[in-house]
C-alpha cells in the first residue's frame, strides 16, 4: 500500500515540469547518472558520499561528482557565457526555492565551470596548454629539449 | 601425489608460513612493482605513495616570485588586496645569517608533517594527513575556530574572512574556513606528477624546488635529497615533514 503510494509522482509539487531557461547538456540526455526519480530523491545523498571519498580518499570519479553535475546542468546564455547554476531559474534553485531547502554548496564551489583564469607570463609559450595533463606533457618535452641531465 | 596433501601437524605449518609469507612479503620485498602505475579515479589513496618535496635554497632566486604566482594561478587565490588577511598558502622567506651576513630566500607553506600539531589541535577532525602523506583541510567539516593557525609552527595557513566569488571549479574555498597548500591535490589525484609551484621554478630555469613520490628511489624529490643533504626545519620539534630543505 505504502509502495503504491510511493510510486505516484510523490516530487513534482505541482504537477508540472520545471523547464529552464536556455540549454544545457543535460537538456539533451535522456537520463542523468543515475534513474531520474532516484536523483530527484537522493541527489544530495550522492553528492554527500561523494565529496567525503574525494577530499578524504581522493576518489576522483566523475558519476557524483559536484564538477560534473555543473559541467552538464549549467545553462548558456545568447553570448555563449555560463549562467551560474544557483541563480534564479537555474537548474539548481527551481525546486530549491519551491522546497524551500538552502543550498550551501556555492558558498565555496564555483558556480560555473571555472579553469584557471590568470596566465601567467611563461618563459617557453605555453600558454596554450589548459588541461594538466598537457601540462606535464609540455613539461616532459621542456626537459627533453633543454637535455637536462639533472632528472 | 602423497606430497601435495597436508599429512600432519608440521607440513601443516610449513605450508601455510610459506603462504603467508608470499602473500605478505614478497609485495615489501618489491614495494616499486606497482608504484609507476598510476592511481585509478576509483581507487583509494593508500600509504605506497608518499608525497614530498625538497628545496635546494641556493637554487631559490631573491626576488623571484614564480612559485607564489603560480601558486595563485593554480588555487584562485585571488586576494582583495588585504596583506594582512588575503590567504597566501606558499610565501617567500628572506633569512640573513648574522655572523656571515648571507641572506638566502626560500618559498615556505605547509610542510606536510607526518605528526601534524594542527591536526592534534583540530577539535571537528577537518584538519586530517591523508594516507599518501598530504596534509589538508576538509572545509566541509572545518568550523573556521583557527586553533590549527595558533599550532603551525610555520605560519602555513590562512583564514578566509570574507565572501568569495570567482573561486575554481578545481579549487573549492570559502568564508569561515582555513586553508593551506595541498600540494596540488587536484592535479596529484588526475595523473601530474608536478605540483604547481615546482612547474613554475622549473620553468623559470632555477629548479629550486623539487616535488614527487618519496618512496620512489627515481623520483625527482628522492634524486634531490640524495643529490643534496637535506634537511627539515625544526626537526627538534619532530614533526617528520614531508618537505624539506637543503643548500643552506
Amino acid at each position: 500500500m505504502l509502495l503504491a503510494l510511493y510510486s505516484n509522482n510523490l516530487y513534482s509539487h505541482d504537477g508540472e515540469k520545471h523547464i529552464i531557461k536556455g540549454h544545457s547538456k543535460a537538456d539533451k540526455l535522456e537520463q542523468c547518472v543515475e534513474p531520474t526519480e532516484d536523483m530527484q530523491k537522493n541527489h544530495f545523498g550522492y553528492l554527500y558520499h561523494q565529496r567525503d571519498e574525494t577530499v578524504k580518499h581522493g576518489i576522483r570519479t566523475k558519476q557524483h561528482s559536484l564538477a560534473n553535475c555543473i559541467d552538464c546542468h549549467v545553462s548558456y546564455d545568447d553570448k555563449g557565457d555560463a549562467i551560474s547554476i544557483n541563480s534564479e531559474g537555474q537548474f539548481c534553485q527551481t525546486c530549491h526555492v519551491q522546497t524551500a531547502v538552502n543550498i550551501d554548496c556555492f558558498t565555496c564551489h564555483a558556480t560555473v565551470p571555472r579553469e584557471k583564469q590568470v596566465r601567467l607570463d611563461l618563459k617557453h609559450n605555453q600558454d596554450s596548454a589548459t588541461t594538466i595533463e598537457e601540462h606535464t606533457s609540455s613539461l616532459a618535452k621542456y626537459f627533453n629539449e633543454t637535455n637536462d641531465d639533472r632528472y | 601425489m602423497t606430497d601435495t596433501k597436508i599429512t600432519n601437524r608440521r607440513d601443516f605449518l610449513v605450508k601455510s608460513v610459506t603462504a603467508l609469507s608470499i602473500i605478505y612479503v614478497v609485495p615489501d620485498i618489491f614495494p616499486m612493482a606497482d608504484a609507476s602505475i598510476k592511481k585509478p579515479f576509483d581507487k583509494k589513496v593508500n600509504a605506497s605513495t608518499k608525497w614530498g618535496m625538497n628545496v635546494e635554497v641556493d637554487k631559490c632566486v631573491d626576488g623571484c616570485t614564480a612559485c607564489v604566482e603560480a601558486c595563485i594561478d593554480e588555487n584562485g587565490l585571488y586576494g582583495l588586496d588585504r596583506p594582512e588577511t588575503d590567504s597566501q598558502w606558499i610565501r617567500k622567506l628572506v633569512i640573513k645569517d648574522i655572523a656571515s651576513d648571507k641572506v638566502t630566500t626560500l618559498p615556505m607553506m605547509c610542510q606536510h608533517c607526518e605528526n601534524p600539531p594542527c591536526c592534534d589541535v583540530c577539535p571537528t577532525g577537518a584538519s586530517f594527513r591523508r594516507e599518501d602523506g598530504i596534509v589538508m583541510v576538509n572545509q566541509h567539516t572545518c568550523i573556521g575556530c583557527r586553533y590549527c593557525m595558533m599550532a603551525c609552527p610555520f605560519k602555513a595557513r590562512s583564514f578566509v574572512h570574507e565572501n568569495l566569488t570567482q573561486q575554481l571549479t578545481s579549487a573549492p574555498r570559502g568564508k569561515g574556513c582555513v586553508e593551506s597548500c595541498n600540494l596540488c591535490v587536484n592535479r596529484i589525484d588526475h595523473g601530474s606528477e608536478t605540483t604547481a609551484c615546482e612547474e613554475a621554478c622549473m620553468k623559470e630555469g632555477h629548479v629550486a624546488i623539487s616535488f614527487g613520490d618519496l618512496t620512489d628511489p627515481n623520483s625527482r624529490v628522492s634524486k634531490s635529497i640524495k643529490r643534496t643533504n637535506n634537511r627539515r626545519l625544526r626537526a627538534d620539534l619532530k614533526l617528520k615533514q614531508s618537505v624539506t630543505y637543503s643548500g643552506f
